[in-house]
């Protein structure tokens, strides 16, 4: 049978409907709290979906992420206050905005935009995967390994603003694959004769605790200094969103585009995506210095953006199992364990997979307009669970969903010390993503990397002979001269300044 | 808690040297000169070197007045710093009672605590921490199969 009406098939399962709409009321809710991100609502769905099937289980995270990304415009226009880091780029144009009586076009130009923006992701998904996943069936061992080491190389260089302690976090995330039995020869490495760490250093609840439980300890300090929210009325959101489309189309377009790609580049997300296409608006705009007085354009350029993210995220993440950001390192994970190893092999194998997940963004960007509305207009009763309340009940969640993974209380000691450590590292300016795509493609890269010393007998060169691994190769290189280049010269710089 | 970047590179020169020196430890195949010690090694590298960096940095910052170790103010408001260690608090005592206790009255038991602790009025703490208790209780256990300790009431459930 033809795998697409297959795909259909999968998706358009009651059941299978009923957990979507169940997620989008989840992602909906976690983005609009502010302090609770779409990648902790990623973390705490994997449990959950870890007995579905997989259609289900990938369809409850695209729907859930895709929501919780919009959901974070909505305090931030009311309150200032980001439901996401993804929204933080633009929470001041629109509470600015909010403030000059124009929430109700504010709002409705976020959701509008957020779903659009999500469709052009979509979009380039479907179109760019296959085809790069036909390329991606020609690699050998070399070019994964020069993949796996470019994208590394990415996450460190875009995602963070000290590519050192990029580096350290990266490294950290590495060091701890190694725990477990080592996958070219079988031999137990670091593992203290301990029966649970043979079976490695489970990457849910290191998430769990990364992600979500620094978070919490983060929470926990500031929950004395919550003040009572006033949640402003809301009117006709969809009133003028027609207009501004007709005005600001271009913006749409160049902020799609530009979220889509910096969503494919491995470790940069949806924030870092409305960051740039925020201060791209600014920068080509016919009137800069409308900007930061409660000015449309920037919100509909990084509202479009950080939702075609979300999808542009996926495109590497299918086609080389390299995540694009760390929501996508989450679906590898969830990918590995339903069976489904990522990899252009996923395309020829389970191609109804594919689609299915194809079909579930485009479903999950259509459902965001009527839902976002719903969810606009019962913001005062969300806003009004108190975190006092939320904090222990998602404490109590992250102890059972870290508990699941590993059926022992291994799992819950995994989360702690992530959960700490992460809290340690944010603390002191080391990222955590970096640790975690080291953990995710830990693996694969050192497969990858002795397969390939094997089979050039530790020959250097070889790494460069095959024509994409080459080039792949001496990009990579280019990127790590550029970094130390670029960090020789700021330490030349500083004892100057001092 | 902000630490000087040379106490996070010195931990890290510890931590890399750990790592390189039980990798000799790790069997060796004859013929194969490329074993499992050799990943972990480039690792243990790179990490050395992060570590030196991380060292020159936080000494030059030293230098400039920076303390070894600065703790956030909240550290000295009692409350707040209760607050914070209640999190992994409630997490270790899951962990030393969950076996004997069972899921349902400790979890009902932490979150009570946890919501009485952070302000909540015991008329809404109650109701919620059982309510919450009881519907993760059945969402796990009872539709995920996951083999949630039952502790006291192993003869009930």
């Amino acid at each position: 049978m033809d795998p697409i009406l297959t795909a259909f098939g999968l998706v358009f399962d009651p059941s299978v409907m009923l957990v979507i709409l169940g997620a989008a009321v989840f992602g909906m809710f976690v983005g609009a709290m502010p302090g609770l991100t779409a990648t902790m609502a990623t973390a705490l769905l994997v449990p959950v979906t870890f007995f579905m099937d997989p259609v289900p289980a990938l369809g409850a995270i695209v729907t859930a992420t895709a929501m919780a990304i919009f959901a974070g415009d909505i305090p931030a226009a009311m309150l200032r206050m980001p439901g996401t880091p993804a929204s933080a780029a633009y929470a001041d144009e629109s509470y600015l905005m909010a403030r000059k009586g124009q929430l109700d076009l504010n709002l409705g130009v976020n959701v509008v935009f957020s779903a659009l923006g999500g469709i052009v992701g979509v979009f380039f998904l479907v179109l760019c995967a296959p085809s790069l996943a036909e390329m991606a069936l020609n690699f050998s061992s070399f070019e994964y390994f020069w993949l796996a080491c470019l994208g590394l190389t990415c996450a460190v260089f875009i995602g963070t603003g000290d590519p050192l302690k990029g580096f350290v976090s990266l490294l950290l995330g590495l060091a701890i694959v190694c725990i477990g039995i080592d996958p070219a020869a079988g031999v137990p490495r670091f593992t203290f004769d301990n029966v649970d760490l043979m079976s490695g250093v489970n990457f849910i609840a290191v998430m769990i605790g990364a992600f979500a439980v620094s978070e919490l300890l983060r929470g926990a300090v500031d929950l004395h200094r919550q003040g009572h929210v006033i949640v402003p009325q809301v009117g006709n959101v969809f009133r003028g969103v027609g207009g501004v489309m007709r005005r600001y189309w271009l913006n749409f377009i160049r902020g799609s585009l530009m979220g889509t790609l910096i969503g494919a580049l491995p470790g940069a997300g949806a924030d870092i995506a409305a960051w740039v296409s925020y201060a791209m608006a600014k920068r080509f705009s016919r009137t800069p210095e409308k900007f930061g007085t409660g000015h449309v354009e920037g919100v509909v350029e990084a509202g479009a953006s950080n939702n075609s993210a979300v999808a542009g995220a996926w495109i590497p993440a299918l086609v080389f199992g390299i995540p694009g950001d760390s929501i996508t390192a989450i679906v590898i994970g969830v990918l590995y364990m339903k069976g489904m190893n990522p990899g252009p092999t996923v395309f020829t194998e389970n191609p109804q997979f594919i689609y299915a997940v194809f079909i579930i963004f485009i479903l999950a960007n259509i459902i965001m307009v009527p839902l976002g509305w719903a969810a606009i207009k019962s913001m005062k009763q969300v806003l009004r669970i108190p975190r006092t309340i939320l904090l222990p009940l998602i404490l109590l969640f992250c102890i059972v969903g870290a508990f699941a993974m590993t059926n022992s209380n291994y799992g819950i000691v995994l989360m702690l010390i992530f959960g700490v450590l992460g809290w340690f590292m944010e603390e002191n300016g080391v990222p955590v993503a970096p640790m975690i795509l080291g953990l995710v493609l830990g693996e694969m890269l050192e497969q990858n990397f002795m397969t390939s010393m094997i089979k050039s007998d530790g020959l250097w060169l070889a790494f460069f002979e095959r024509p994409i691994a080459g080039a792949l190769g001496a990009l990579t290189l280019l990127i790590w001269l550029l970094m130390l280049g670029r960090g020789a010269l700021t330490a030349l710089r500083r004892p100057a300044q001092a | 808690m902000r630490v000087n970047d040379a106490v996070l590179g010195l931990a890290l020169l510890l931590l890399a040297g750990t790592m390189i020196w039980l990798t000799t430890y790790f069997p060796s195949f004859p013929g194969q000169d490329y074993g499992p010690e050799l990943f972990p090694r480039l690792l243990g590298g790179g990490l050395v070197l992060c570590g030196l960096l991380l060292v020159g940095r936080g000494l030059a910052a030293r230098r400039r007045g920076e303390a070894w170790v600065e703790l956030a103010p909240w550290w000295f408001r009692g409350g707040q710093a209760l607050s914070f260690l209640s999190m992994p608090l409630a997490v270790v005592a899951y962990l030393l009672f969950a076996e004997t206790l069972g899921f349902i009255p400790l979890a009902f038991a932490l979150l009570l605590a946890l919501f009485l602790w952070f302000g909540e009025r015991p008329v809404r703490a109650v109701p919620v921490a059982l309510v919450a208790t009881l519907v993760v209780h059945w969402f796990f256990s009872g539709m995920m199969r996951v083999p949630l300790p039952r502790g006291l009431l192993n003869d009930i459930l």
